[in-house]
């Protein structure tokens, strides 16, 4: 009796090998055959070279309200943004980046107890509930990047100390809430008041009047983003993640996120510059063309800083991450955004020889001066091999992006030309 | 005729290792085991209807810090305002970078640490976290 044939037994014979990986996988069960291709972890940390990664290198974790994040830090809480999630104008809340600065943020928020409370150098001061935030005021809202001050500061050369954020400590999503100035003409500033300062939930363990204490930001009445600031209950349409500052957190359109206080319950008017440590010593940069300076010249202690107030103009290739081979003369998209404190971003300009010859990309949806824009070029990779893909912004103001890298001690305001190796192989 | 069970199976594995040879002359492939990631789902909350907005604790993932002298302290004093993976997380550090860290910490932020203890997490950080003394892992 012979029901296979002979052909179907010389196959199976011929199977052997691949049948004899899969016996040998089914043995070893724990113990990979060889070294995978993929798959493998990252290393812990990077330097003292520059971060050669598009994100930090943190393991992946889960914390309340978000989707898995990059973890940098547990306590107080600091989480970055996988790169794919950028391949759209809004970033989701629930991945949202993280950051706080003291460890005492709040896990519950009691509606009933929580007022907002506007106080200091004004002729009436409130205390505004929820409700009232949203029945007694008009809402509007903004579309607007949230970016940390050290975004990228793994890229520094030499690595600084601090928070060690690849490019994920940033997000653009719809703000909706009350303006700033409607609360203020609510409560009614008091001549001589020189500053506003804000103040969120968060409560750190060091003694009192020291940074550790509290975390508090202020911004001069005279300058022109305050007529621009919100006050946000809703975040992409939704009430605000916990971990990204609910109930209401303060929207800076255009200025990095240090200014957004997060949990914000106390607004109040200053007869005289704030000299608190998060406005006197922190959070200042550089008075030089895009905030750089040397080692050397910090050392001297003659390095004039300034608070760090507006984001420059920045961009990204999204995808291709570089992860995936691409067939020589495939054609593909090359997507990604591109972002200014400044204003509108204008153009955005592609290179595929690593910033010599550029070509003009083609914009996305306007969503407004201070939200992502997104991008998008055809590209046919002609040939096998290497390419340095190059992104490069200008914003409406004129302000474009350089390809030398920026250096200042705290390790803000990076804004150089990014770039990404992509591997392009034989397609025959 | 009736064919037996037995007969049936031998076939139908002999033809998927027929299948797995016809593909092997253009592709290989295989699995490999790694270690699986530590993320679990997580159950929906419960949630109340009340003016209490509650999210739960926010996990703690210890990091992993290299015995020697001054890790207690480092482990003790660090603790206070953040957990000590801010030093895990950094990149290597020239020594005097960590001294400044360390003072800044003090003089900036009002860290009670005594002083023969300050002097122990620097020499420890200056030990295990600098360009020349750090270990990959």
């Amino acid at each position: 009796m012979t029901i296979f044939s002979r052909r179907v037994l010389l196959r199976s014979i011929g199977a052997g090998g691949a049948g004899l990986v899969l016996a040998k996988f089914l043995e070893s069960v724990g113990e990979p055959l060889q070294e995978p291709t993929v798959g493998r972890n990252l290393p812990s940390f990077t330097g003292p070279g520059t971060n050669p990664f598009w994100n930090s290198v943190g393991p992946m974790v889960s914390e309340p309200q978000k989707a898995p994040l990059i973890l940098l830090m547990d306590r107080p809480v600091q989480l970055e943004t996988p790169r794919h999630y950028f391949s759209s104008a809004f970033t989701p809340n629930e991945a949202f980046y993280v950051r706080w600065h003291l460890d005492g943020i709040p896990n519950t928020v009691d509606l009933k107890e929580w007022r907002l409370r506007v106080e200091g150098n004004v002729e009436k001061p409130l205390t505004l509930s929820l409700p009232d935030l949203l029945t007694k005021f008009r809402s509007v809202s903004l579309a607007a990047v949230n970016q940390c001050s050290g975004n990228s500061r793994s890229r520094l050369q030499p690595r600084v100390a601090g928070g060690q954020w690849g490019n994920g400590a940033m997000g653009n999503a719809l703000w909706t809430g009350v303006k700033l100035r409607d609360i203020l003409d609510a409560t009614g500033l008091k001549s001589g008041s020189v500053e506003v300062q804000f103040q969120g939930l968060d409560t750190g363990k060091g003694p009192e009047g020291f940074g550790s204490n509290k975390f508090m930001k202020s911004l001069r009445l005279d300058n022109p983003v305050v007529d621009e600031c919100i006050v946000a209950y809703s975040m992409n349409s939704q009430p605000l993640p916990m971990l990204n500052g609910f109930p209401v957190r303060l929207v800076v359109p255009g200025f990095f996120a240090t200014y957004w206080i997060k949990s914000l319950t106390w607004i109040r008017a200053l007869d005289k510059p704030d000299d608190n440590f998060w406005m006197k010593t922190a959070y200042r940069v550089p008075d030089t063309p895009r905030g750089t300076t040397t080692p050397e010249e910090v050392q001297t202690g003659k390095v004039k800083t300034v608070p760090i107030n507006r984001m420059p103009v920045r961009s990204f290739l999204i995808s291709p991450d570089g992860s995936t081979k691409i067939p020589a003369g495939l054609p593909l998209m090359l997507r990604g955004i591109a972002f200014s404190g400044a204003g509108r971003v204008s153009k955005v300009q592609i290179s595929e020889d690593g910033a010599r010859s550029w070509r003009v990309a083609t914009l996305g949806k306007d969503y407004g001066a201070y939200s992502f824009r997104t991008w998008e070029m055809a590209w046919t990779p002609s040939h096998r091999g290497t390419y340095q893909i190059a992104v490069r912004a200008t914003d409406e103001k004129g302000n474009t992006q350089a390809d030398d890298p920026v250096w200042n001690p705290g390790g803000y305001l990076w804004n150089r030309i990014e770039r990404q190796e992509l591997a392009v192989g034989s397609a025959a | 005729m009736r064919i037996p069970t037995i007969f049936v199976l031998i076939l139908l594995v002999l033809s998927m290792l027929a299948t797995v040879a016809l593909y092997a002359d253009f592709q290989s492939g295989y699995y490999a085991p790694v270690g699986a990631s530590s993320l679990a789902q997580q159950t929906p909350p419960k949630l109340s209807l009340d003016a209490d907005y509650e999210v739960g604790m926010y996990p703690i993932y210890p990091a992993l810090f290299p015995s020697g002298d001054g890790v207690t302290e480092v482990k003790a004093y660090c603790n206070t305002c953040h957990s000590p993976r801010y030093i895990t997380m950094q990149p290597p550090l020239p020594a005097a970078v960590w001294t400044a860290e360390v003072n800044k910490m003090v003089n900036s932020y009002g860290a009670a640490i005594p002083d023969d203890a300050k002097q122990k997490i620097i020499e420890y950080l200056q030990t295990h976290f600098t360009h020349e003394t750090r270990k990959r892992s």
